[in-house]
């Protein structure tokens, strides 16, 4: 038997990524307004070098329920993975967060991120994130990060104090938020496309 | 340097002995093997406890009889026999007590640096409460702290002299049937402290609290009551070690606080139980239910820990904030080596308007260890302003070992902010090389490195803990450079 403590090499299920050697993974998930989804997404990092970026975002103003279980497994040496996902939740809807990234044993010189930020509207609306880290190898560079908070008003009070009004800088504010998911999309006519769907939804929700 | 010399070096580091692992030979007492209600009526006779605990021992224990055994730490937990454990052991001549402390009794302390004689006023001004396998042997500077009207003494006490307080603020925080290990420990709790700052008083010195577990095949089930009145501030130390046996013994302890209207408590732990030996054989089973409730408003509560013993870690020392603009924060280092493994972390529930808690969390692992922080920052709607920071960092020595995360963090106010970072390394090799190469061994330069890896939390620690922190933390990591 190895000796790998507590990792359980787990099947790798038939719904699953599986990136090989050197090949890159890039997903990106969008859930407009009146949307409610439970998006599980599992890949697997099998070959030498392989890749994957993964995006989304959620704009849920309503009572939407979304619910993201992204499983990213670093099985092989020297792959990198990246994931960035961004909601903004109101009215009475919920969003559950829930990202795991387990790295083997023999999945050194691993580099593995994974960001969640949120931000609430609402007094009713509520955000869960379980961003997770499981590391059974010694040298890599993992981190993760989460956030759930509001709509800065010192931001805001900038803007109003320049003529704009209060809902147009929420919608400013909130377009920024999520440009950052949008920018990474790599085909340029997609993320025109999404930069566009997505402003319509957030000028429809503020 | 290669890896098969990090490896030899991490070998040496990790093969280094325990150093309080030495066994006193003092007549015991013991209640027979095993667990049911006949036993825990002979505990609690043989402390001539008043009926109305008797009835809360019995009421948890049938409370833990349906409780299945947690499941959810990621752990490899051993099967617990728990009729086979010995549920009281004392120290006899019990009837001397406190007047006189057995002189090898006082040896072990002396071995463990503990200053129990009222001389060492000078050395430090700490008032320890030691508490030997079951029972609390002494408790120093009764007299200094009663001017104040400060009660600190056994818990066995506290319920003879002050049943009251006891009854009132008794599973007022962690309640009979909270978890299957409080349950377990409100049945069958031998000792432990208690300990009330009155209304705006100040305590003048670190109160503390020393463990240990001396005979074999017992457990150890101590409870901790502390109540700060308004106004009030206390720092309350906590230690703990056991002798090297090849069996698992158990620690199921409680620990309760209750932080009234502008009280500060600050709760530190240095935690040394026997870990195992370099394959994994024997060790203590750390399966604790610490938490604090900040009642009033303002009120504040820390939590600073050091773990670096125990062959499993299984605890949370959690906060309710519950007053508005109450405040809280938990400072942790974790240290795993060999075959230990650690599930801790914390719980902050806002619940209070204006309610800000901190969360830094350190892990380290070496060997074949395994060390996971879990955490929750739940707020509630109520809780307008609400403000969290966590930081969870994990630092990894060798390649056999694994490091793991897992927070979770719920919001259902759109005033409050919630943030949570955690990163994931091996030390740096940089850093190692800099060191050798101005002179510093690598086993040196990795206490170097640990240390200053853990500053922001050792930092938090009361002056005498910090020093025997240090150094257990470079004792506990010998060998392991990564």
């Amino acid at each position: 038997m190895k000796d790998y403590g507590h990792y359980i090499e787990t099947p790798i299920p038939e719904d699953a990524y599986v990136v090989g050697a050197g090949q890159t993974l890039d997903l990106t998930f969008v859930v407009l307004p009146g949307e409610s989804k439970d998006i599980t997404v599992r890949v697997f990092l099998v070959g030498e070098g392989a890749q994957a970026r993964l995006r989304g975002l959620y704009l849920c103003p309503d009572q939407e329920q979304v619910r993201f279980h992204l499983e990213m497994h670093h099985r092989a040496p020297g792959c990198t993975s990246d994931q960035l996902f961004k909601g903004i939740v109101g009215g009475t809807a919920r969003a559950w967060f829930d990202g795991r990234i387990v790295v083997a044993p023999e999945a050194q010189q691993t580099e593995a991120y994974q960001s969640n930020h949120n931000i609430l509207l609402t007094e009713g609306a509520k955000v869960e994130t379980k961003p997770q880290l499981e590391i059974y190898a010694d040298d890599v560079k993992c981190s993760h990060g989460a956030t759930i908070g509001r709509l800065d008003e010192e931001e805001q009070f900038y803007m109003r104090s320049r003529g704009i009004p209060e809902s147009e800088a929420r919608v400013l504010q909130m377009i920024s938020f999520i440009s950052e998911v949008v920018a990474g999309i790599p085909d340029e006519k997609e993320r025109e496309e999404v930069a566009a769907r997505a402003e319509a939804a957030i000028r429809g929700m503020a | 340097m290669d890896r098969q010399e990090e490896n030899k070096i991490i070998q040496d580091f990790t093969s280094k002995e325990y150093k309080e692992g030495f066994v006193t030979d003092v007549e015991q007492e013991y209640v027979p093997k095993g667990l049911n209600e006949e036993i825990i009526r002979m505990i609690s006779a043989r402390k001539q406890e008043p009926q109305w605990l008797l009835d809360f021992r019995l009421d948890a224990f049938r409370r833990w009889q349906r409780m299945p055994m947690p499941e959810w730490g990621h752990l490899d937990m051993p099967d617990i026999d728990f009729q086979d454990i010995i549920y009281y052991a004392a120290p006899k001549k019990v009837a001397d007590r406190p007047k006189e402390i057995d002189p090898e009794l006082a040896k072990t302390f002396e071995k463990l640096g503990i200053p129990l004689h009222e001389r060492e006023a000078l050395a430090g001004v700490v008032a320890v409460d030691a508490v030997f396998d079951s029972v609390s042997v002494a408790t120093t500077f009764r007299k200094t702290l009663a001017e104040k009207g400060i009660i600190f003494c056994s818990f066995s006490e506290a319920v003879r002299e002050h049943g009251d307080l006891v009854r009132k603020y008794l599973a007022s925080v962690v309640p009979v049937g909270d978890n299957y290990f409080a349950a377990l420990n409100s049945a069958v709790f031998s000792d432990g402290s208690f300990c009330y700052i009155p209304k705006g008083v100040r305590c003048p010195m670190e109160l503390s609290s020393y463990f240990r577990i001396n005979a074999s095949g017992t457990g150890q089930f101590e409870r901790t009551l502390i109540v700060a009145d308004e106004g009030s501030y206390v720092s309350y130390m906590e230690g703990c070690t056991a002798p090297m046996r090849d069996e698992n013994q158990l620690h199921a302890a409680v620990v309760e606080i209750v932080v009234e209207k502008d009280a500060d408590v600050k709760y530190s732990t240095v935690q040394n139980w026997y870990p195992g030996d370099a394959q994994g054989r024997g060790g203590i089973l750390n399966l604790v239910t610490k938490r604090g409730i900040c009642k009033g408003s303002g009120s504040h509560l820390s939590w600073t820990q050091v773990e670096t013993g125990s062959a499993i870690t299984w605890k949370y020392p959690s906060t309710i904030l519950k007053g508005d603009y109450s405040s809280s924060e938990f400072y942790s280092v974790a240290v795993t080596n060999n075959y230990q493994q650690a599930d801790t972390g914390t719980k902050m529930i806002h619940l209070g308007r204006g309610t800000k808690s901190r969360i830094v969390s350190k892990g380290i692992s070496a060997g074949h260890s395994q060390n996971s922080y879990r955490g929750l920052v739940q707020i509630n709607p109520g809780a307008t302003g609400a403000r969290n920071h966590s930081q969870c960092d994990s630092l990894l020595i060798g390649s056999l070992c694994g490091a793991h995360t897992f927070p979770d963090i719920r919001n259902a106010n759109p005033t409050a902010v919630v943030e949570h970072e955690a990163t994931t390394s091996k030390i740096s090799e940089d850093q190692l090389f800099y060191c050798n190469q101005r002179g510093i061994g690598p086993e040196d330069a990795v206490g170097l490195i640990v240390n200053g890896y853990a500053q922001e939390v050792l930092s938090m620690l009361p002056m005498e803990f910090a020093v025997e922190a240090r150094k257990l933390l470079q004792v506990s990591l010998e060998g392991s450079v990564g």
